[in-house]
């Protein structure tokens, strides 16, 4: 039984009845008290059969299909990009000719399914006819690619790769939200081939901002990276003009 | 492979490689739960439907975060509607017209193909709401505004006129008592 100060904070805590700031403060005391972490082991199995006192409802039959509709196709999508991960690269370097392990689990960027407020309204990403300059910068393992951001009413919107050894991800930063209903996804292009898709969907904060990890390691035998505007749950094709294009060949 | 005779764990290792199958048995056997907890917080179908949506998409794309030594798959669905109801009710503010009505609605559990799954259910859910109701109404009040209607304790504190001391005394001490009446049933649950 903890005697602590806080001991009282227990309840609230396994109830999420304490303000955000307070319920990370007590998260960070529980790291130090361990009567505290007994105390909230305890209570969070009485809070835990509180479910059970619902009435017990079923969920409409639509609601399983609109569920299963974007899990199939994401399954489907993530197989794709598997599969095409294990394409032969134009330049493969030895290791690149061993065939990849399966994912050893989903890294699906977080998404959410509530389109941000300002969602933009239909057939704005338009090209905006921008030159993109490639600025290649970066020492050692890292190096940064800029691209381009062709969305003619985000004059400010930015995106950049960073490359190393250990990962290849995107930045965007003053970007707008994808339209409603649809989400960004990012695509490899290799040369004389089509884009191929890849399991980087994402959306962007209030800010418009998104750090997407596209990959571990380094791209291979991409001279493009494109990013497009896609019904959740992603597309196997793109299915509109790509919004940033940042080369890397 | 007879995904429905799998123990959820078991598909939850599915589930992390991507198998919309073993995904569809993991929401046909908690989705009710799940959509009466949302139901219960949000008072709207619509609502709860949203809830219910990015819950079990959230766990589609996090099945890795899934640990198994920290409790069922069942109680992380639940705690994961449970998170989502109160964003999604601190976010609206529409703290007024949550309240559910059960009037005129048939309960439905789980399985009903299953007498046995669906009896135990029945049986849960009569000792959780007994336990309830022999506590203090004024620790059993605290308890249902925080879990269920997502207020924070200082909310709960102004609303009921109550000192915020108070409010957390009663629902640790509410919640002691359910965990001793419930016993064996909030282990099995955790």
């Amino acid at each position: 039984m903890s005697a602590c100060a806080h001991r009282d904070d227990a309840g609230s805590y396994v109830l999420r009845a304490l303000p955000d700031e307070d319920h990370e403060r007590f998260e960070a005391h529980l790291a130090t008290c361990e009567g505290c972490r007994r105390e909230v082991a305890d209570l969070q199995m009485a809070a835990d059969t509180l479910p059970l006192a619902a009435v017990q409802v079923g969920p409409p039959p639509e609601l399983r299909d609109r569920i299963m509709a974007v899990v199939r196709s994401e399954a489907e999508l993530l197989s794709a990009a598997g599969e095409r991960a294990g394409e032969p690269d134009a330049d493969p370097a030895p290791a690149a000719r061993t065939p990849r392990p399966r994912r050893r689990g989903l890294r699906w960027p977080v998404l959410s399914l509530r389109p941000l407020a300002a969602a933009l309204a239909a057939g704005v990403l338009v090209a905006a006819g921008v030159v993109g300059g490639v600025v290649l910068s970066g020492g050692g393992d890292t190096s940064t690619v800029t691209g381009t951001v062709q969305i003619a009413s985000a004059p400010d919107a930015r995106a950049s790769l960073q490359l190393s050894d250990d990962a290849t991800k995107l930045e965007v930063r003053k970007m707008p939200p994808p339209p409603s209903g649809k989400v960004y996804q990012v695509w490899l292009k290799r040369p004389n081939r089509d884009p191929a898709p890849t399991t980087a969907l994402f959306r962007v904060d209030a800010n418009g901002s998104a750090d997407v990890e596209i990959q571990r390691g380094r791209l291979k035998g991409v001279d493009q990276v494109l990013v497009t505007a896609e019904p959740d749950g992603g597309s196997m094709a793109p299915t509109s003009d790509p919004v940033i294009v940042a080369s890397t060949a | 492979m007879a995904f429905a005779q799998l123990a959820d764990e078991d598909l939850m290792q599915l589930v992390r490689r991507g198998d919309a199958q073993a995904f569809e048995v993991v929401y046909d056997r908690h989705s009710t739960a799940a959509f009466s907890l949302a139901y219960r917080m949000t008072g709207t179908r619509n609502t709860a439907e949203d809830v219910v949506q990015e819950a079990f998409l959230s766990l589609w794309r996090s099945g890795a975060r899934y640990d198994r030594t920290r409790g069922s798959v069942r109680t992380w669905v639940l705690g994961i509607v449970h998170n989502r109801a109160i964003d999604a009710l601190r976010r609206s503010m529409v703290h007024d017209r949550r309240r559910a009505s059960d009037e005129g609605i048939e309960e439905r559990f789980e399985a009903r193909e299953r007498t046995d799954v669906e009896a135990a259910r029945r049986d849960e859910a009569r000792d959780v709401r007994q336990a309830l109701g022999t506590l203090p109404a004024e620790q059993c009040k605290v308890i249902e505004l925080a879990y269920f209607g997502g207020f924070t304790h200082s909310e709960i504190a102004s609303m009921l006129d109550t000192p915020i001391g108070t409010v957390k005394g009663r629902m640790r001490l509410g919640l002691e008592k359910l965990r001793g009446q419930l016993g064996g049933l909030a282990e099995v649950m955790s």
